[in-house]
Parts: structure tokens; sequence; C-alpha cells
């Protein structure tokens, strides 16, 4: 990293920006408020960019104090200068390199135990700290008190109250960054022995550094590989002490290092906190805190997850979208009102059959694609996308995340594979773009496998839940193989892709109730954007099937289809919709409740047509994305395995049905 | 804007910015939370439209 060779004394001028403007660096855990804060200090001007060499954004802006011009830097979050992801260690190249007049240190005063020891490592590294004790307005609320002043005392720092999202405390921060000198010495230690330890190590560093000898003595101990190297460079010849130094204490003192360290910290903590924070007598539970508690453990998670899906997807969803809305809008609209007189309207004006036919025939723009995407689709994702910001702005989704860790992890997946998957549910290409989120190509593998596999889009899952709901054996056979192949998937790939699962770890924000003009604005936005996404395609879907069909092209792909169609115990006429579902998932599904309103399919073939089609090969859009991230070889590679799979499992489960007679 | 997934809290302009190297960067304009990447949808144009003439101010 670029701060290896960089030397300096932590007693050097802070480096200034290109436009002579002092730095300041917010530094914190993520979602202290560290955002806000800077907002509340830079206001509009503000340049966003990745931090030279990685992919992580680094937020600047400038303020005027007094007169005095200052360049504010919002540094990604991080828990420790010990760095562990990416942008933990882009925070501390901030710190080191950037050498700032300042550094903020914001918390949480809700979690100020725990987010203390990063202040202990800040002071003791002596870089010129104010601590920003945020939030305070909620800590309040919850009956915790926090004496400011005594903990500033015995910090040795300047220490700042607020609450920035109410520009609480902004005057006294601004004050505290146009009046700052530096003169941190810590006013606390650890133990004889670690000290001991300490001052072994940091009596071999002759070099210059910007951290002080007992920081870097720490951070040499606990392995800090950037560090070793830094050190390596300024010290020389001298780095063979260092190192001989390094491994004799580590040997003295195994695997306990890190939790002794962790330990005496946490007691300096406590120390410094004794008088200074006081929590109420009786902590009191909310209600929010007992729900937030019953959703992550499995006891009581899956049924309240089950219950979630039942009154959410199947009733609300499948019942009231899908079966309710559905039957007005396509049934009573559409089929009663609109299509004859649209196709009266089109006939009696155009004389020429074969556009009449590209307006209002069998695949007709209007009759077809607009009906599918406003009758059939539009409904569905409507009250789809409304029960997913109820989830969403609930705080449902890192419970849930939480919740299905361990089977992930069975899987080479993590919690964290659950945002690309739950977005699936919405649309698969979107979902399938955010896996590159997932920390590992093994991970980004898997999950993409999945969601062209086993992940239903939203319009899809809609149409095939109205199309099921009347059998409800048949929406439990799909159910059933839709999850059993997820995990049977999963597992087999974790099998046979190499590398190991990663660790997983997030912040669980508090559960909320959701505020119903935010709900109302994210499924407008959604269904906006989703309508302008898909009319478009379905008008050009219904062209090329319109081509297909005066061509005659689309009559011998049937017949190509209809031996396969025959295999799996299905009417020739099945196939459209498996050719529909080729353009969009959704598409395919709406062809399949064309079918089913027709009368041409019994409960054990829409049973099988319905698994099949869910399993099918990701539409246009989602293989174009999956050729973008994952490459052309692992694209067409899922898309063959995606297909056969769909087939031989709509076969199997032919057989299965025809033998049991299940359905 | 507030993340519909962690929580976390961050301006508008921070979940669109890694957008440019997307291949869907021109048709969605999803903002993406800069600490779990999660997609979050942004508010209307009208919405925003709205909140304005009513006075109304987002935390950022």
């Amino acid at each position: 990293m670029s701060f290896f060779g960089k030397k300096g004394s932590c007693h050097e001028t802070p480096t200034v920006s290109s436009t002579g403007a002092k730095k300041v660096a917010l530094v914190g855990n993520p979602n202290v408020g560290k955002s806000v804060l800077f907002n509340a200090l830079t206001g509009a001007y503000v340049t966003v960019s990745n931090y030279p060499g990685t992919s992580v954004e680094v937020s600047r802006g400038t303020t005027a104090i007094n007169g005095e011009e200052f360049e504010i830097i919002d540094t990604p979050g991080m828990y420790s200068i010990l760095p562990i992801t990416e942008e933990e260690r882009v925070a501390r190249e901030i710190l080191l390199t950037e050498r700032p007049h300042l550094v903020l240190h914001v918390l949480d005063a809700r979690n100020l135990e725990r987010m203390l020891p990063m202040t202990l490592q800040l002071i003791e590294a002596e870089l010129p700290v104010v601590l920003v004790v945020n939030i305070m307005d909620e800590a309040a609320r919850m009956g915790l008190e926090i004496d400011i002043p005594l903990l500033s005392q015995r910090l040795g720092i300047p220490v700042i109250g607020a609450a920035t999202a109410k520009k609480v405390g902004l005057p006294e921060i601004r004050a505290a960054i146009a009046g700052f000198t530096a003169s941190t010495v810590a006013p606390f230690g650890y133990s004889r022995l670690m000290e001991s330890d300490i001052a072994a190590i940091s009596g071999c560093l002759k070099g210059e550094y910007i951290l002080s000898r007992k920081s870097l003595a720490l951070l040499l101990l606990q392995g800090d590989d950037e560090v070793a190297e830094l050190v390596r460079d300024s010290e020389g010849d001298g780095f063979a002490q260092v190192e001989t130094a390094v491994k004799e204490k580590r040997f003295e003192r195994r695997e306990s290092f890190h939790l002794d360290l962790s330990m005496e910290r946490k007691s300096i903590v406590k120390k410094v906190l004794d008088g200074a924070f006081r929590t109420p007598q009786k902590r009191v539970v909310t209600l929010a805190e007992r729900i937030s508690r019953l959703t992550v453990r499995p006891a009581t998670g899956i049924p309240l997850l089950l219950i979630v899906l039942y009154f959410g997807l199947y009733q609300f969803v499948g019942v009231f979208g899908a079966g309710t809305l559905v039957d007005f809008l396509e049934g009573k609209g559409f089929e009663e009102h609109f299509n004859p007189w649209i196709t009266g309207l089109v006939k009696g004006n155009v004389p020429w059959p074969v556009i009449q036919e590209l307006f209002v025939g069998e695949y007709g723009i209007i009759t077809l694609g607009f009906r599918y995407a406003v009758g059939i689709i539009l409904p569905i994702v409507a009250t789809f996308f409304l029960f997913f910001s109820v989830l969403e702005d609930s705080g449902y989704f890192p419970r849930l995340a939480l919740l299905v860790d361990r089977v992930f992890k069975t899987m080479g997946l993590t919690g964290r594979a659950v945002i690309p998957m739950v977005l699936g549910f919405g649309c698969d290409t979107m979902a399938t773009m955010v896996t590159r989120t997932l920390e590992t190509v093994r991970e980004r593998v898997i999950a993409t496998v999945l969601l062209a596999l086993a992940i239903p889009c939203s319009a899809q899952l809609g149409v095939i839940m109205s199309l099921l709901s009347q059998s409800p054996r048949a929406l439990l056979v799909w159910s059933l193989c839709l999850f059993g192949i997820f995990l049977l998937v999963g597992l087999l790939a974790a099998k046979v892709l190499p590398g190991d699962t990663p660790m997983f770890y997030m912040e669980i924000p508090p559960m909320r109730l959701p505020q119903f003009s935010n709900v109302l604005t994210k499924t407008y936005t959604r269904m906006q954007w989703y309508f302008m996404e898909i009319l478009p395609l379905f008008i050009l879907a219904s062209v090329l099937l319109w081509l297909g069909k005066i061509t005659n092209f689309f009559e011998k792909m049937i017949n190509v289809m209809t031996p396969v169609m025959a295999s799996l115990g299905l009417p020739k006429e099945s196939a459209v919709a498996f050719i529909f579902g080729f353009f969009r998932r959704d598409y395919g599904a709406a062809g399949l409740y064309d079918l089913q309103s027709k009368g041409l399919m019994s409960p054990r073939q829409l049973t099988v047509a319905a698994v099949t089609l869910t399993l099918f090969i990701p539409c246009v859009a989602q293989f174009l994305i999956m050729k973008k991230e994952r490459g052309w070889k692992v694209a067409i590679g899922i898309g063959l395995f995606v297909s056969t799979f769909a087939f031989g499992t709509g076969w199997v489960l032919n057989r299965f049905l025809l033998l049991t007679n299940i359905v | 804007m507030r993340c519909g997934f962690c929580g976390h809290e961050f301006a508008e302009s921070e979940g669109n910015v890694g957008c440019k190297n997307c291949p869907m960067s021109s048709g969605c304009k999803m903002v993406k939370c800069p600490r779990c990447n999660y997609e979050n949808p942004p508010e209307p144009a009208l919405v925003k439209g709205i909140k304005k003439i009513f006075g109304k101010k987002d935390r950022e």
C-alpha cells in the first residue's frame, strides 16, 4: 500500500489539501452518523471517488470555519486500526498518508462501551483525536446518561456530545475543528506484563513513524503484515532485531495475545466509563427488541418466516394480487372491454390483416404485450413490491440473513448472500449483478447458479402462486421441489467448487415500524422502474413473436419443442409459454396463465409446467448480465446446466406425479 | 437516505458513484448502499417535488 513509502513523524505538520485547507478525517464504525455529520459540515460541495487502487469510495468536501477552510474526509467504516476488510485498510491508509490536522472519531452513544476501544487505539497511536459521542438523543430516550466532561477528563482528549441528525452539537464540533491543538498523551496504560512486552518491541524501533511506537509495537504483536512491511522498510538492517523481539513475545504469549489485549482494553474502557456512563436501573426491553430476538432464533424464526411468507406472498401477492386484482384488470378490463374495443378500432381503420395481426392479433402488441404488462404483471408486481417494501422498512431482511446464515454456509455461502437472493424475488437480473458484492468468486458463482435456477422473479412468482393456489397440493409440490432443488444444487456446488466459506459479519439495525409514506414511495418507484423496463421488452417480444408467426418460424419452433413437451406430459401449446419465458421469465409465466384460463391444462400438467418453467433457462437480460459478470464460459455453462436440469426435473416430476397421483 | 437492508444512513449521491462501471448503468436508477451494496429505490422526482412544496426536508 502506498503509505509504506511515506515516512514521517507524528510530530510533523499535518498535510494540507491541494487548496491549502487543513484536513479533517471522520472515522468510526459504520452507521454511527459519520455521513450525516459529513453532510452537515460540508453541504453540497462534495466529491465522491474511488480510493486509488481500490473499489472503496471516499467522500471529500470543504467547510469554512472562522474564515479558514478545512477539507473534510468521510472515511469508510472501521472497527479497529488493525484492519480486516478493504474498507478498514483504506480508512487506516487515509489516517496514515494524509496525516490529518484532526481525527474526529464519531461513535454511537448507545454502544459506547463497544466502540470506545477504537478511541483508545487512536489515542495511543498519538493521533490528534476529538471524540464525538453521537446519537445522544436516542441514548437519552433509552435512559442512558453520559457525563461528557468526565469522559473527556479520563480520556485526555476533547469529547463532544452530539445528535448530528438533529444538528445538535454542530457548533461545538466546528469550534473543535478550528481551535484544536494537538497535545495528546494517553492517560491510561496496560498491565505491567503487556507494557513490558510493548517496551521490548518499541525499544527496537529507531525509524521515524506516523503512528506512535507503542501503537506500532501492538500492531506488530497482533501480526499486522502491512505494518511489518512498513517497519522493515524504515528499520533496514535493524529489522532483524525487531522481528526477533516480536517472535519471542508472540511465542511467549502463544495464541492468547489478541484475547489478552482485548480484555485489557475492555477493562480500561470499564474504568473510563465508571461513573461517566449510567444505564437505567431496569433495562426496558422494547417490543421491537422482543420481535427481533424471535426472528433470529431458528425455533421461532422459521415459523415466523413461514407466517410472513404465507400471509405476505401467498395471501397478499398470490391470492389478492395475482387473483383478485388480475381477474379484475385482465379479465374484466382487458378481455371484456378494452380488447374488443381496440380490436374493432384497429380492424376498422387498418385494412391490412398482417398489420392488424401485429397490433391486435394472437401475439399482438396491444392484445398480448400490453395486456400481459398492464393486466397481469403490473398488479402482481405492485402487490409484491408493496409487501417487499414493508419487510424492507421493518428491518426484517438483516435478521433473515442471520437466520439463514447456517443453512447458507452448508452451500458455500454466507448470510450476506441473502441480499441477492431476496432481490432475486424482485428481479433476477438485478440480483445477479448484486452477486458481485459477495466476497469470493466461489460464492458469486454459487449464488449466480442458484439465482438462474431456483429463484423465481416477482412476476413469475406471483403468476405461479395464482395458478397453483387453486390446488394447494400443486402449490405444496412446487414449493417443496424448488426448496429441495435450491438446497441440493447449493450443496453440490459447494462440494464441486474449490475454496472456503468466508466469515459473515453484519451489524443489525433496529426493527422499526414501516412508515406508510416511505413504503408507498418505494413501491411507486419500483413499479415505475419495472414497468418502464418491461413494457418495451414485451412490445419487442410481441413483434418477434408476430414475425415468427407470419414467417411460420414460430410454428416450426413449437413443432420442434412438441416432443419435449410430450415427454413432460404437457400439451403442445405449452411450448409457447417456454418460448415466451426465454424473452422474459414473467412473460412465460403469463403465457402459462393464459393456457390455464383457456382450460388447456390439468393440475398435474400445471405443476410440471410451473416447476419446469421456474427452473428453466434465465431470461435474455439475466443471461446477458451473467455473461458480463461471470464471463462467456460460466454463463453458457450455467445456461446449459439450468436448461437440462429444468427439463430433467420436469420429466422426473411428471413420472412421479403419474405414479403417485398426488396432484 | 437509509439503506433498506442494513439501515446505514448515507447521502443519495454516495450510492450512485460506483454505477458507472456497471453494465446496466443506463437503465437502472437504484441507489446502492455504500456499506452493504443493497439496491435502494431513489425518491421519485414527483415525491421530492411534493415534499418541497410542503417544506418537508430530508434528514440528510
